[in-house]
């Protein structure tokens, strides 16, 4: 108790202590206060412990941390409850899926929300299940979609006030996705916002015919929240079927959107479309980053967003107005954006019968995998895959429930997610960089190269740490301050996840999920 | 509702197949099921293993005939049904008829590689000999391991792959035998084949056959072609000679069973 009194004099026992939501906080900024670790004693880093996971899935866990305790997700929808000083496991919970699920890309799950003691997960067979986070029991399950359509729940639900939010997997297999809030206490469902407008609805008219019916616009990731405005955000997926777009004329609303909705009611407030009329497969699945900083000499509650299409944005989250886009990688789509954002699209840059090479591939310049703000050096930090095309094929595709419905195709010589244990593509074909952009011009500040791509997220601290890892299974810190390299270390995996760091027993840690096992370093005790 | 049976009893059937010979065959395998395979492979698996089979952003190539997690019809049975962990390789959920139409296509993929051969393959074993194929190759347990094991080669290519192999060696070579070369910091030159590589280092088959590892940060410039260091056989043989080695290679089919 006396330890406690002495964390709490020193501020310590402040938000950043804990990790308690899948980006960190509502911002997403995935940017921590903590500064025991920095880049003077970076270099010291050791081991502390690992946890082994069981499941030969892809690991793609953003762990919560809650006062000594850490929850986390084992593919495919396992909970596990460890002590976070440790890596001990206090309690296991197994969700059982059927034998057929329908994920596009791996039986993944990427975290947890916690509220009142409660643990949410979505499951690939389309429920919500509310468990104990002291005992790991099922308080309550609900049925969020009939899996069998082509659904899949993957991402870490969302809390916002006694609302549990999660949407919807599924845009390779025809879905009509949404997004639903659901009373944390009882499981009841409260709203749901379609995100394929039905004939009636405004944006249904920016779809031909019948399309929009089987026009995806999957979430599969975690969205933010700004409680001044009582406002949630999330990045809406691609335009089903994928590559063949011709049987959806229109911008296909809101695919490739993001969608800016009041909390309570789960009403659109407004909508800014990255990519109308997807025929890439560029979900605009990626962390809405909310940022108050300057815009022209006056100050702005801003979105900062990274787009897989290869531009970078700045947009007003009150109004959706769009502000401002750069490209941060190599692309030949578009010749850029229009006063409004739109992007002033390059004719023949489209996937065809015979293939078409495009910049950026289909992972785009960046994807979901999480990026950072600092407000202490006012940069915006990212994963990139730049210098990389793929070639997009396109052929006619019926659609059947519970079938793939991409209609169309991809080759590049960077795949999609690591799959040999070799790395050995050509390194003229793409590289990857964290890289640090100034969020007012989108110019790249420093870079830091690697030969492969990265699918983590990264984690920045207020004593200039920088802490991410990548598909050739090293883990680094960089100075965030220039991109230096301060701490490296192989561990043979590859990353599919973003770190977080908190504090336990007064000390701070960094986890991170690689390969098939979670790591955990800090500083000599 | 047959094929339904047939699912069902698959995973026993699997278990017993561990332990015997009798692995499950397929039973769809006319022309009309290859056909049929091929529109369900275009529809629900080109997206990731290519039109052709051969590879895409998120498969693997499947026209080689072998298979990284199957070895035989019922193994592939079973990677369409189940999915492999850790990969993006979902299972699907169609029925057993439609699976096994699929298995018959991709088999149909690699099938017949040999077959086409035309010319004489003593002719061509005197002409592998002749020619030291093994200084660089590995074949059935003698050679060299610098190139790649020739010991099933005729399972892996056809006949036209293989008489390109021979007369343009470096028109389709996998990555793991490019050419790399390299200055060390201290003078010392590098040459041999990139076996891996991260940021921070590379994992070389150096060209007097050992195994290195070397840091980045140790070399002073390094080069990687995108050649083989096979040499061409256009001007050393005939065309007859030629196809007499293909259909040599052709005979190579692995260790007898």
């Amino acid at each position: 108790m006396k330890s406690l009194w002495i964390l709490i004099g020193m501020g310590l026992l402040a938000q950043d202590a804990n990790w308690t939501t899948y980006h960190g906080n509502y911002s997403s900024t995935h940017h921590s206060s903590l500064t025991q670790i920095t880049p003077a004693n970076a270099k010291n880093l050791e081991l502390k412990w690992t946890f082994q996971a069981q499941s030969l899935e892809k690991f793609e866990v953003t762990p919560l941390v809650v006062d000594g305790v850490m929850y986390i997700t084992e593919a495919p929808n396992t909970i596990v409850a460890l002590d976070a000083a440790t890596g001990r496991e206090f309690w296991i919970y197994e969700h059982k899926n059927p034998d057929v699920t329908y994920p596009c890309c791996g039986k993944i799950n990427r975290g947890l929300a916690l509220h009142n003691n409660t643990l949410y997960m979505g499951t690939l067979d389309g429920k919500l299940v509310a468990v104990d986070a002291i005992t790991g029991q099922l308080r309550w399950e609900k049925v969020v979609v009939d899996y069998k359509q082509g659904f899949a729940l993957t991402h870490a639900p969302l809390i916002i006030k006694d609302k549990v939010l999660i949407g919807t997997a599924g845009g390779e297999l025809g879905i009509r996705g949404f997004l639903a809030a659901y009373d944390a206490r009882t499981g009841k469902e409260l709203w749901k916002f379609k995100t394929i407008p039905e004939p009636g609805e405004p944006g249904n008219e920016t779809w031909a015919g019948d399309s929009w019916k089987h026009g995806g616009g999957p979430i599969w990731l975690t969205g933010s929240y700004d409680p001044a405005l009582n406002l949630t955000y999330w990045g809406i997926g691609n335009a089903g079927p994928d590559w063949n777009a011709k049987v959806r004329p229109g911008d296909n609303l809101y695919t490739s959107s993001v969608i800016a909705l009041d909390a309570d009611t789960g009403k659109l407030k407004w909508h800014f479309q990255f990519t109308p009329h997807d025929e890439w497969d560029w979900d605009a699945v990626q962390t809405p980053v909310l940022v108050d900083r300057e815009w022209r000499g006056k100050p702005r509650k801003m979105m900062l967003w990274a787009n897989r299409n290869g531009f970078f944005y700045l947009i007003d989250r009150v109004t959706g107005e769009f502000l401002q886009g750069t490209p941060f990688v190599k692309l030949d789509w578009a010749s850029g954006l229009d006063d409004k954002g739109r992007p002033m699209r390059v004719p023949g840059k489209v996937p065809s019968p015979q293939g078409t090479v495009i910049f950026p591939g289909v992972q785009g310049g960046t994807n979901w995998f999480a990026p950072s703000y600092s407000p202490k050096t006012d940069l915006f930090y990212l994963n990139v895959w730049d210098d990389y095309s793929s070639i997009f094929f396109a052929w006619d595709q019926e659609y059947e429930l519970g079938k793939w419905y991409a209609g169309g195709g991809i080759k590049a010589e960077v795949q999609s997610t690591r799959r040999d244990r070799l790395a050995r593509r050509d390194p003229k074909s793409g590289y990857g960089a964290v890289r640090a952009l100034n969020p007012s011009t989108g110019a790249k500040v420093w870079e830091y190269k690697t030969t492969d791509v990265s699918d983590g997220g990264i984690v920045t601290t207020a004593s200039n740490l920088l802490f991410t890892g990548n598909r050739e299974g090293n883990v680094f810190a960089l100075d965030a301050t220039n991109g230096k390299l301060l701490w490296t270390l192989y561990l043979g995996g590859q990353v599919v996840a973003s770190p977080v760091t908190y504090l336990v027993n007064g000390k701070q840690r960094v986890t991170i999920a690689v390969g098939h096992t979670l790591y955990t370093f800090g500083l000599r005790d | 509702m047959f094929f339904r049976f047939l699912v069902l009893l698959l995973p026993a059937a699997t278990l017993a197949a561990q332990h015997s010979d009798t692995a499950l065959k397929n039973p769809f395998q006319s022309p009309d099921d290859r056909a049929r395979g091929g529109a369900f492979f275009r529809s629900q698996c080109a997206s990731c293993h290519g039109v052709d089979g051969k590879g895409g952003a998120s498969g693997p190539s499947l026209a080689s005939g072998s298979f990284r997690h199957a070895s035989n019809d019922e193994g592939l049975f079973r990677v369409i049904t189940k999915g492999v962990a850790g990969t993006s390789m979902p299972g699907f959920s169609m029925n057993g008829r439609e699976i096994w139409q699929i298995v018959g296509f991709i088999r149909g993929l690699s099938a017949g590689r040999a077959g086409a051969a035309k010319g004489n393959a003593a002719a061509g074993e005197q002409l592998f000999a002749a020619n030291k194929c093994t200084n660089c190759h590995w074949l059935n347990g003698g050679g060299a391991p610098r190139g790649l094991d020739l010991s099933a080669i005729g399972t892996r290519l056809s006949a036209v792959e293989l008489a390109q192999a021979l007369v343009d060696p470096s028109a389709e070579v996998a990555p793991e035998y490019w050419m790399w070369t390299a200055t060390v910091k201290n003078g010392q030159k590098l040459r041999g084949s990139r076996l891996n590589e991260d940021t921070f280092s590379l994992q070389i088959l150096d060209s007097t056959g050992k195994l290195r590892s070397v840091l980045k940060a140790d070399l002073q410039e390094q080069t990687l072609e995108r050649r083989s260091a096979m040499p061409s056989f256009k001007d050393k043989l005939t065309a007859q000679q030629v196809d007499d080695v293909v259909a040599y290679l052709a005979t190579l089919q692995g260790a007898a069973k």
